[in-house]
């Protein structure tokens, strides 16, 4: 890692030289919450935000994309995307990303992500966690790569660790801009992660975590919260690991017709339904335990399918809590 | 080729066949040689059929590997898509793309005995099997034992037929079990009454022993008929690790990405698409909702 410093009065020059590497999203202010949009000018940001309703995953799988056109009886595709500069990525959300790499970029690669997520440059920042922050419990509370630069706020400027050859180019074309880390930074910066990692309210005991759920399948702990779950599938629009889509084709018009595919919920009740009625997850139970087992499951690899990113509790309307189901339901084993 | 896996290709239907008021035999072609040429599979596998502007779907591929220059799939009129494809004709194109999943080990079993168990629909998959192992001749014995509604739903009846007179001569053995009794059934149960009776598939394995030593079972039908089949093949003490069955799960990209055929709990996640259709009794252990 190549570690450089960015005055606080650099900033804004070096924002504007981002625009030449593509289109720039950050987090904006709407109202109540929270959204990566685009940006021109750094006073429209919100760097001090909590957390993006919509996780950066909307740039890369859409909520709703045409995957192919029908034209002249030929499936057409356009795969081509636009440059882009993701700028102020929480740690969990760049976790995310690498998690959605791991289904769309394996072989078969997904074109359409490939493409965006190519063309696309990721630019991190420190954050502190709030009351549904728990990224810290699954390891995701710190980015070791899966960025091009990453800006860790300092009292005067930003600690920039610079995580790939693109990153390495944006520093070096802007290199007026940046000095040498000082002993005084590196004391900043270490007090900054201190102060974070105690600052973490919410915690999910890791120990035999995968087993003791495996082993509580049918714990009533499951059934309490099914009942008060509205099924609206808030929790996997929001959550940057959900990934599941649906596909439909739609005429046009006489001649055209497009193959279209859009966010899919675990919680909808046709999402295991096949031929002839037969649901492979008919009730409302299976289909809340299946999301818990699916964000839960750890691969020895990668760890778990979910990056504590506190989302799913937030925009819940029912207000469940994703870490309170999990610790009740290894509690009621016996 | 093209880069994009949502792509399909086109492929002719040179034969649509009745095989039973319900399901139909579609025998295709791609277009491009090249695109045929390349298009190579395992029994087990499958494809995803495209009606262009009216979506697609998953089907086994139930004819065999080792007959080159076509493909057929076993189609049941089932719904909304399978409705349209039902309609279509001897020179219409649709789109294909795959082959997807992992079939099933023939190269593993090779000098073994093959039990294939079929119910219903099930005698697709198992179809691309029987033929394969038939034509290569390199399996000691081949049991296929078949559980229908009634007479008219046996599908491929008249090869079925056939093999019931002349299997042994191919080192087959066909077993029938049929629910709905019919003048037709009590005639082939007259003259075959030591392979075709009323009943379950399950009720086919009464007096049959075999060397587990040597015997994979191969299973596919609807998803009831997976615990009963499994005890009778425990009960005869064959290893969990050579009963294979292949299954089904609500599809849409074949290839890992939409999410759609995931089983399992946090300790283990499978893909039917990918990491199946074809499991044994294993996976079935370690991951739960497989079966
Ligand atoms: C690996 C595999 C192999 C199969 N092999 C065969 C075969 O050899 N022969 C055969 O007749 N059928 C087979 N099927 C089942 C076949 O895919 C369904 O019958 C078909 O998708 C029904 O589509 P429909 O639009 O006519 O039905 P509808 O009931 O109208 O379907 C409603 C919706 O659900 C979807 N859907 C329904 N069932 C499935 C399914 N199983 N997988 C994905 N989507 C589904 C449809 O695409 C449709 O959008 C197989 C399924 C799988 C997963
Ligand atoms: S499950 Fe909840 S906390 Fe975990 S990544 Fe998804 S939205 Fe974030
Ligand atoms: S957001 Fe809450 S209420 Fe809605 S489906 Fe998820 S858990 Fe249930
Ligand atoms: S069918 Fe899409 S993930 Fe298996």
């Amino acid at each position: 890692m190549r570690y450089i410093k960015l005055p606080s009065e650099n900033f804004e020059k070096f924002f504007k030289s981002l625009e030449a590497w593509g289109t720039v999203y950050a987090p904006v202010r709407k109202g109540s919450i929270y959204s990566f949009q685009e940006v021109h000018d750094p006073s429209e940001m919100a760097l001090d935000y909590n957390r993006t309703m919509l996780p950066p995953k909307k740039f890369f799988f859409r909520p709703k994309e045409a995957i192919l056109r029908l034209k002249n009886g030929r499936w057409e595709d356009e795969v081509e995307a636009e440059p882009m500069v993701l700028f102020g990525l929480h740690s969990c959300d760049i976790h995310g990303l690498k998690i959605l790499d791991r289904v769309y970029l394996d072989e078969p690669a997904d074109p359409y992500y490939k493409s965006r997520r190519e063309k696309t440059l990721i630019i991190g920042i420190s954050c502190m966690p709030d009351e549904y922050c728990f990224c810290k419990s699954l390891g995701t509370h710190f980015a070791m790569d899966g960025f091009d630069l990453f800006l860790h706020e300092l009292p005067d400027g930003w600690l920039v660790r610079i995580g790939s050859v693109r990153g390495h180019e944006m520093a070096w074309e802007n290199g007026e801009l940046f000095e040498e880390v000082t002993d005084e930074d590196l004391a900043n910066f270490k007090e900054f992660e201190e102060r974070r990692a105690n600052a973490f309210q919410k915690e999910l005991p890791q120990e035999g975590l995968a087993d003791m759920l495996d082993l509580a399948y049918n714990s009533p702990v499951w059934k309490k919260y099914a009942e008060i779950c509205l099924a609206c599938g808030n929790c996997n629009m929001v959550c940057p690991t959900c990934r599941c889509y649906e596909v439909c084709d739609r005429w046009m018009d006489a001649y055209k017709a497009v193959r279209e595919r859009r966010y899919d919920s675990c919680f909808m009740e046709n999402h295991g339904l096949v031929a002839g009625g037969h649901n492979f997850r008919p009730t409302r139970l299976d289909r809340f335990r299946h999301r818990y087992y699916c964000k839960s499951y750890f691969d020895p690899s990668a760890g778990y399918n979910c990056v504590g990113c506190g989302r799913c509790d937030e925009f819940c309307p029912a207000k469940i809590e994703h870490v309170k189901v999990l610790e009740e339901v290894r509690g009621s084993l016996k | 080729m093209s880069e994009n896996p949502y792509q399909t290709y086109d492929a002719r239907i040179l034969e649509v066949k009745d095989l039973t008021s319900r399901e139909k035999l579609f025998t295709l072609r791609f277009l491009d040689p090249e695109v045929g040429e390349k298009f190579e599979f395992r029994p087990g596998q499958f494809v995803i059929v495209d009606i262009r502007g009216f979506g697609e779907f998953p089907i086994s591929i139930c004819s065999s590997p080792t007959r080159k220059g076509y493909l057929q799939l076993c189609i049941r009129k089932a719904g909304r898509m399978t409705k349209f494809i039902h309609k279509m004709k001897e020179g219409d194109i649709i789109g294909i793309r795959g082959p997807y999943g992992n079939g099933f080990p023939m190269e593993e079993m090779e000098g073994s005995n093959l039990i294939l168990v079929a119910g219903g629909l099930g005698m697709a998959p198992l179809r691309s099997v029987l033929w394969y192992a038939i034509d290569t001749g390199k399996y000691e014995h081949i049991w296929l034992l078949y559980g229908t509604k009634a007479y008219e739903d046996i599908l491929f009846r008249d090869e079925i037929i056939h093999l019931l007179k002349h299997g042994e001569a191919m080192n087959c053995s066909v077993k029938l079990a049929y629910e709905v009794e019919s003048p037709s059934c009590i005639y082939l149960e007259r003259g075959f009454s030591d392979r075709v009776c009323r009943g379950v598939v399950t009720d086919l394995f009464r007096g049959e022993e075999f060397d587990v030593e040597k015997t994979y079972a191969l299973i596919c039908g609807p998803p009831v008929m997976y615990k009963f089949v499994i005890r009778e093949l425990l009960d005869r003490k064959l290893s969990p690790g050579r009963i294979y069955m292949t299954l089904e799960r609500r599809m849409r990209c074949g290839i890992g990405k939409c999410g759609h055929c995931i089983v399992g709990t946090s300790t283990s996640i499978k893909y039917v698409c990918k990491d199946g259709p074809v499991f044994t009794y294993w996976d079935a252990l370690s991951t739960r909702g497989l079966i």
